[in-house]
């Protein structure tokens, strides 16, 4: 009852706020304009270039008729851009309203911070920064400083609960300019299918360590100094980084040793002793990371609920937990198997059951710490290392243990051999993409042996269409694989906000400028999200339909190919040793890949989308 | 191999203070006056172990002879065909582990090499669990040999390095048989130990 008190009392506000209701105001007031996801505004009231193809504008401007429609199924988000245009520098407030007399159906609404991308002297919406509504400000915006700027563009969120009943809501956003008044209707179609609440495609974002942390929270860690890395705060700001990416529907990865085996304290239970007496001295750091990720209560207060994080990287590196000094020596098996055979039974007594925990060696031998590579392995002679390793956990866990340890190896030049040499004791492959085509019988199989796939390449920038961003999550479902990992989402390079490298692998953005002690999104992790939620249901509607036509499908719509040729014929230097491959026969055995993309329509996802939503309403 | 184990610990248990050996150095290290007098005694002791002909066997040949190839339509050629014989480097590199040991907080002992064919470079060849370094630009295949490197390249003499916050580093000549100086090691510490630099 109270709620809806709320709800009405925010109601009557808006309407004092925007007075009688005006339709889209003319081009000499205060203008709202409306687009899909896939149309990214710029701050002059246009449309970033890249996404500004006339029939995709045409297809994608949804003021252009009476008011926004929009139409999405339960358990999801739809989104759309919002824009306030003024034609004068000055102040302006900016509203939005969703009608649910239930409460379930919520809007978030956040700024699109314009970078400025000096490779091309261009400005590009991508960080999201959450704002409370009525929204307050003038334009310029003052912070984000961009010399005669007209138009300040809001990312639309509308999340709809799987609970939520189908039908037609009503809303309007409305914006005040002096004395200028602008509204638009929005009217959300609510349709019955529901998007399933696992993925079928994993979606991974990983990055290095925790000394980054403080470098995007300074005056965090300035405020609790020595103390920063043992604080509340910073393992708050830990899980905040898995909460974001969760709440993307994604997975995140932070790997917590350096190429010279130094273990981050906060990664790894501390260790005392030596040879038969190594030990562990102390789970405190450790459990106060990655407890709450184990048990899934990091994630208590999100939309999705409550979950163990599905992945996770152990610090186990060629000096840890035993000394690289005793490599080759009953020393290291005693070191090594002492500490993880207490690993997993201090795993099992808590019940951390839910989570992969991955051994995978990320050092290269070019980094100079170790004589073999653990990191896309090159010279067949460093699979011994593997093999040994194999040997050394097998030793380490008990047969029937429930607590899920997998040696993970991410694989390019030598994966063709490693799948082979490998078999049985590598169980999760993480795999170089452009290589991976070559091999498309290879995904198939090695998923038939129970084995993990997943590929690996960067995050499209800025500068690319915006429907680049949908590229590698079809792409993992359409070749059949489960997941698919970004590289470095965490790092923003060093000025993203005036001075942008164009974003080729950061996803979320620290939000301490904005007062947020934690990541806010990206618009391209946005774009992501709501491809993975489409996937998802296409993927559940294979009970209907063979996958193989609906992947037919959904390819022909988003480029106009067929699902073969996202795959490489494998080339004849495949045969060769790798030490022999240079990258120029490499670049050229990847031409469908990149061909398919440079082919990309920013509307490429919106086809998949309607298509998704039609077999949806069918299906039903 | 094990006799050169067994003459290191006749030397060095006169030579200083042990800590249990094997034992895992406790966090926290002492005073810059003292890091200098121990690390420069660490350095005296490697000048004498580290086999000087073995590190030069470290490296493939292949590996050398691609290490400054610039290749435009190979670009990471060099660090892609970057290799070692295995045996002859972590033979010594199991050695600057131990000699890291020799004081009781965090220390490595890093193995830095000339480029023969290349005057000037020099690349570090070996790095220690600490991940410290005073001169390693990271990720560097190789670099340009510091004034302080080269001197000790040339006079044979140890060189105390103070330049980054809280480091210290001696430079100490590595010798082969012929008495040719062909490398150095870098003795290194930190006044203030950061347990989370290049954990990356």
């Amino acid at each position: 009852m109270l709620k809806r008190c709320h709800d009405f009392l925010r109601l009557m506000w808006a309407l004092l706020l925007i007075g009688p209701f005006v339709p889209v105001a003319s081009a000499a007031g205060a203008e709202l304009l409306a687009y899909r996801e896939y149309l990214r505004p710029d701050p002059f009231g246009g449309v970033v270039a890249q996404d500004a193809a006339p029939e995709d504008l045409r297809k994608g401007t949804l003021n252009a008729r009476e008011g926004i429609v929009v139409e999405a199924p339960r358990g999801g988000y739809v989104s759309f851009h919002l824009v306030a245009k003024i034609p004068q520098p000055g102040p302006y407030a900016f509203n939005l309203e969703i009608a649910d007399r239930a409460g379930k159906i919520q809007a978030d609404v956040f700024r699109e911070w314009f970078h400025f991308v000096d490779a091309d002297s261009h400005y590009y919406p991508d960080a999201l920064i959450p704002v409370a509504l009525p929204y307050r400000s003038e334009l310029p915006e003052p912070d984000n400083r961009i010399p005669n700027q007209t138009a300040q563009a809001f990312w639309v969120d509308v999340w709809i609960p799987a609970g939520a009943t189908p039908g037609v809501y009503r809303g309007r956003a409305t914006l005040v300019a002096g004395k200028t008044r602008a509204a638009l209707p929005i009217e959300v179609k609510v349709l019955a299918a529901v998007v399933p609440p696992d993925d079928a495609v994993t979606l991974d974002h990983n990055s290095y360590g925790s000394s980054w942390l403080g470098d995007l929270y300074p005056k965090l860690r300035e405020r609790l100094g020595d103390r920063f890395y043992q604080s509340d705060e910073f393992f708050g700001l830990i899980h905040a980084y898995h909460r974001i990416f969760y709440e993307h529907r994604g997975v995140y990865h932070q790997l917590g040793y350096g190429h010279g085996g130094k273990v981050g304290p906060e990664f790894a239970p501390a260790l005392a002793g030596s040879g038969r007496g190594k030990h562990i001295a102390s789970w405190s750091l450790f459990d106060r990371h990655y407890g709450p990720l184990f048990d899934g209560t990091a994630f208590a207060r999100t939309r999705r609920g409550p979950k163990p994080i599905p992945f996770v990287y152990l610090p186990i590196n060629p000096e840890w937990p035993a000394s690289f000094l005793w490599w080759g020596e009953p020393g290291y098996e005693a070191e090594f198997v002492n500490v993880i055979s207490e690993m997993e039974r201090h795993f099992r007594e808590k019940g951390w059951t839910q989570t992969y925990l991955e051994m995978i060696f990320n050092q290269k031998k070019r980094y100079k710490a170790f004589p073999w590579d653990g990191d896309e392995v090159r010279f067949a002679k460093d699979n011994e290392y593997y093999l040994e390793y194999g040997r050394l956990l097998k030793k380490a866990l008990p047969p029937d243990t429930p607590v899920k340890f997998i040696f993970r190896a991410d694989v390019s030049w030598m994966m063709e051999d490693q799948f082979k040499t490998l078999s049985g004791v590598v169980k999760f492959w993480v795999g170089n993409s452009a290589i991976l085509s070559w091999y498309p019988e290879a995904p198939p199989k090695l998923r038939e042996r129970g084995d993990i796939v997943w590929y690996y390449s960067e995050a499209p920038s800025v500068q690319e269409v915006s429907s680049a961003i949908t590229f590698n999550p079809f792409k993992t479902w359409l070749w059949g694989v489960d997941g698919y990992l970004h590289w470095q989402t965490v790092d923003p390079g060093e000025d993203p906000w005036f001075h942008f490298n164009g974003g080729s692998v950061v996803l979320a953005y620290p939000g301490e400028r904005f007062g947020i002690e934690g990541p806010i999104p990206s618009l391209r992790l946005k774009i992501q999200r709501n491809c993975l939620q489409d996937i998802a249901l296409l993927s559940s509607l294979t009970r209907g339909a063979s996958a193989d036509v609906l992947k037919d499908e959904a390819a022909r719509f988003y480029n106009g190919t067929k699902p073969v040729d996202w795959w490489n014929p494998r080339p004849a230097m495949a045969s060769l040793p790798p030490p022999e491959w240079s990258d120029s026969i490499f670049d050229q055995a990847d031409q469908a890949h990149t061909t398919a993309i440079k082919n990309l329509r920013p509307s490429a996802w919106e086809n998949v989308r309607e298509f998704v939503f039609q077999r949806a309403s069918e299906a039903k | 191999m094990r006799r050169q184990q067994i003459l290191f610990s006749v030397v060095l248990a006169s030579a200083m203070s042990l800590p249990a050996f094997g034992q895992t150095p406790p966090q926290g290290a002492p005073s810059r006056e003292k890091l200098i007098r121990d690390l420069d005694e660490v350095a005296r002791v490697a000048s004498v172990m580290v086999d000087g002909d073995l590190c030069q066997r470290i490296m493939t040949e292949r590996a050398s002879a691609r290490l400054t190839v610039v290749d435009p339509k190979n670009r990471w050629a060099a660090s892609d065909d970057f290799d070692v014989n295995h045996e002859n480097y972590i033979q010594v590199k199991k050695l600057l582990i131990r000699l890291s040991r020799l004081v009781p907080y965090p220390c490595d002992v890093n193995l830095w090499m000339p480029l023969e064919k290349s005057p000037g470079k020099i690349q570090i060849l070996i790095r220690n669990a600490n991940e410290m370094s005073q001169f390693w630009t990271w990720g560097a295949l190789h670099q340009d040999t510091t004034p302080a490197m080269r001197e000790v390249l040339e006079s044979g003499q140890r060189r105390t390095v103070v330049e980054k916050s809280g480091m210290v580093s001696v430079l100490a000549p590595v010798s082969n048989g012929l008495g040719d100086i062909v490398g150095l090691v870098e003795v290194v510490s930190r006044v203030s130990i950061d347990a989370h630099e290049n954990v990356k």
